[in-house]
């Protein structure tokens, strides 16, 4: 078996270390021995993205903002709404997350124009929503806890065309108002969590995994790993969130 | 000198005094009073002061260093902040501890090393001779924000400074790009094509696109990170000619390495007493800014081969078969540090201690964006990797991802066992620790194997 991972902008979108998801996604799949062919996709390449079973969209910093939208309005736009209709799972994290929505607003007033694969929308704020955090995600999206670090200025409000992927158990999430983290449409999960997300909760790693493996080989389970090492590193932050409350 | 100033300066000294009696360092808290009195007592004090002001993300500490081993060479009567005391704070309380009560400056040369964030309202004040900018690289995201934010600082701060020499790293694009649209004069130093080996571009760069239009770089030559030959070619931004230039690195040593050194029409021979390529860079800027201080070349040349820098850079200890501390803040500086095990030709053990409190960065996420996947080609050399510091478990997670097998990782967060475990070690150990780790866990050697306290 083999999945075929596409990393979309990684020479622009690889701030707060995302790229240890895709090391993740590799290491969990070779060690279950399923292959894992990760293509690179930088500004101005083409692909065919219909081959991907994957597609992870990362952070980046707002300097490049611009260079990107006009390689994504060149086609990438379109390619990119197709393999989401048709179930190719995405993780898009924080600015790669907000890029799928219909828009941003700046703090100041002015609109961009995103590609609209999700119907969420993001309005620039003055203070950014900064640290640790955590979230549980919805039944669907697997029920697991995840801990993370969001850095984000930007709040995302959720359109009734997408479901919400967790509700926040500390920190901001979407909007830092209504409780929601991420959205999920399809196989297209989108979240503010960096951290990197997925070494630290192996649960979410292995749902996502099943989701690919689900559409492409009708896999329903996946086999158990040792992740004590995760489980530990990961207990330990949930640790002190609660640490915290307690402590006002 | 106002009241105002007089009075803040008195509270600085007595804070001071009373740190010491408690054995704390005192390195930045009574400046950080002194400067709620009088906001502008820095620029009181530095009005008599010639300086040279270090600023950058690496390697800012290590050619503060350097530059004192020359004053020193000198017999100039200077003085520096130490310790990272390098906020407004820490400037501060270095300056009222080298003036009288009435503020007159007993020393008149200085070598001050500047935060880049800081650097914003320090340098206006201070208003040094050469503001040295060493690189930019990300580094804290959570508290400097992204690396254009941080040379927004920077660009800011100078301007306060116009009459001051830039001393500009060519090689990095981000730099160098001080000097488009500031008046001062400015010169730069770097790394000539085939002084090292060139790479292939990196996976991670700050600095993949124009910082002036946008369009993505052409490299004829890579040092390391995004540092090298850099061509934009839309709008022709590309790598400054370096009057201070490095053009051959005729020895490398796992303690050091031998250089030479081109400035104007003359080549000198330049060594370096610590190793690896970052620490070339460190010493390059350190000469560009020694000279354009007016101290003469052939003196400023031998500097980076004299000094010891310690406090964690590269810092030695008599703890099992020789200890070396190797701070590391950010991942162009722990890749820096990762190459260099790759010239240990010995067994060793490693130690990676992660913290994540102010001082480090709250989000360790940068750990995944260095090149910890390099520790699998560091093998059987290294024969064991230890885990420590407040965020162990994260870092346990990334050396195992990174391809290392359980059998060889092993966690201890106890800092005392930690040393004491090592005392009983026979093979060389090698530790990597973010800032505040570092400081405890030198604590801890210290008292174990002795050594001098930070403020000392």
């Amino acid at each position: 078996m083999e999945l075929n991972i596409c990393h979309m902008y990684p020479d622009v979108l690889n701030l707060y270390g995302d790229r240890g998801d895709i090391i993740t996604l590799c290491r969990r799949l070779n060690w279950r021995g399923i292959d894992a062919n990760v293509t690179r996709l930088p500004i101005g390449e083409k692909a065919d993205l219909g081959k991907a079973d994957l597609i992870f969209i990362g952070g980046g910093q707002d300097f490049e903002q611009q260079v990107l939208l006009e390689d994504l309005h060149r086609g990438k736009d379109r390619e990119i709404r197709d393999a989401a209709e048709d179930g190719v799972t995405f993780l898009t994290i924080c600015g790669g997350y907000q890029m799928l929505g219909s828009y941003y607003e700046t703090f100041e007033g002015q609109r961009c124009d995103f590609i609209g694969v999700l119907d969420l929308y993001t309005v620039g704020s003055k203070d950014r929503m900064i640290g640790n955090y955590s979230f549980t995600c919805e039944e669907e999206s697997g029920g697991s806890t995840v801990v993370g670090f969001e850095n984000h200025s930007g709040r995302t409000m959720l359109g009734s065309g997408v479901r919400p992927l967790g509700r926040v158990l500390s920190g901001y999430g979407n909007n830092g108002k209504d409780g929601t983290e991420g959205a999920r449409y399809k196989n297209v999960f989108g979240t503010y969590s960096h951290g990197p997300l997925l070494p630290k909760n192996p649960a979410f790693c292995d749902f996502l995994l099943l989701t690919a493996l689900q559409r492409k080989y009708g896999t329903t389970e996946l086999a158990p790993l040792d992740d004590a090492p995760e489980i530990s590193a990961h207990d330990e932050m949930l640790a002190r969130f609660s640490h915290q409350k307690n402590h006002g | 000198m106002n009241f105002r100033a007089f009075l803040a300066i008195l509270v600085c000294k007595i804070l001071r005094f009373l740190s010491r009696l408690l054995h704390r360092g005192g390195t930045a808290m009574p400046g950080r009073w002194a400067v709620k009195i009088c906001p502008n007592l820095l620029s009181i004090l530095a009005r008599d002061v010639k300086t040279i002001a270090v600023t950058g993300t690496n390697g800012k500490t290590s050619t503060s260093r350097m530059i004192e081993e020359a004053f020193a060479e000198q017999g100039l009567d200077y003085f520096a902040n130490r310790s990272g005391a390098n906020l407004m704070s820490g400037v501060v309380t270095e300056f009222v501890m080298n003036c009288s009560l009435t503020g007159k400056m007993r020393r008149h040369i200085a070598v001050i090393e500047c935060d880049e964030a800081a650097s914003r309202t320090v340098f206006a004040q201070l208003k040094p001779k050469v503001i040295l900018v060493t690189n930019l690289f990300r580094d804290q995201l959570d508290r400097y924000g992204e690396v254009t934010h941080t040379l927004e600082n920077i660009r800011f701060g100078i301007r306060g400074a116009s009459d001051a020499v830039l001393c500009l790293n060519a090689d990095c694009s981000l730099t160098s790009s001080l000097a488009l649209d500031l008046p001062n004069r400015a010169v730069f130093y770097g790394l000539e094509k085939g002084a090292v080996a060139s790479r292939e571009k990196p996976e991670i760069s700050d600095a993949t696109h124009c910082i002036r239009c946008k369009t993505e770089y052409d490299y004829s030559y890579i040092t390391y990170a995004h540092l090298g030959g850099f061509q934009c070619p839309h709008c022709g931004y590309s790598r400054q000619k370096a009057q201070y230039a490095v053009t051959a690195v005729t020895e490398t040593r796992p303690d050091g390495s031998s250089t030479k050194m081109q400035i104007g029409e003359k080549t000198y021979r330049m060594d370096v007493n610590l190793p690896a390529v970052y620490n070339i860079y460190n010493a390059a800027g350190c000469v560009a800014a020694l000279t354009e201080f007016g101290i003469p070349a052939e003196t400023a040349v031998t500097a980076p081969a004299r000094f010891q820098c310690g406090f964690g850079r590269m810092e030695k200890f008599d703890l099992a078969g020789g200890t070396r501390v190797m701070l590391v803040k950010n991942p162009a500086g722990c890749n820096q540090v990762l190459e260099f095990l790759q010239s240990v030709q010995e067994e060793y053990i490693l130690v990676i201690c992660l913290n994540d409190r102010g001082a480090d960065g709250t989000d360790v996420s940068w750990i995944w964006d260095a090149d910890f996947e390099r520790l699998t080609a560091l093998r059987p050399n290294l024969t064991k990797v230890i885990v420590s510091g407040d965020r162990a478990g994260d870092m346990h997670v990334r050396v195992k991802y990174a391809g290392l097998e359980e059998s060889v990782i092993a966690e201890e967060r106890d800092y005392e066992a930690l040393v004491t475990s090592l005392t009983k070690e026979s093979l060389p150990v090698f530790i990597m620790p973010t800032y505040t780790a570092m400081v405890d866990l030198r604590t801890v050697i210290i008292r174990h194997v002795g050594g001098t306290e930070f403020w000392e």
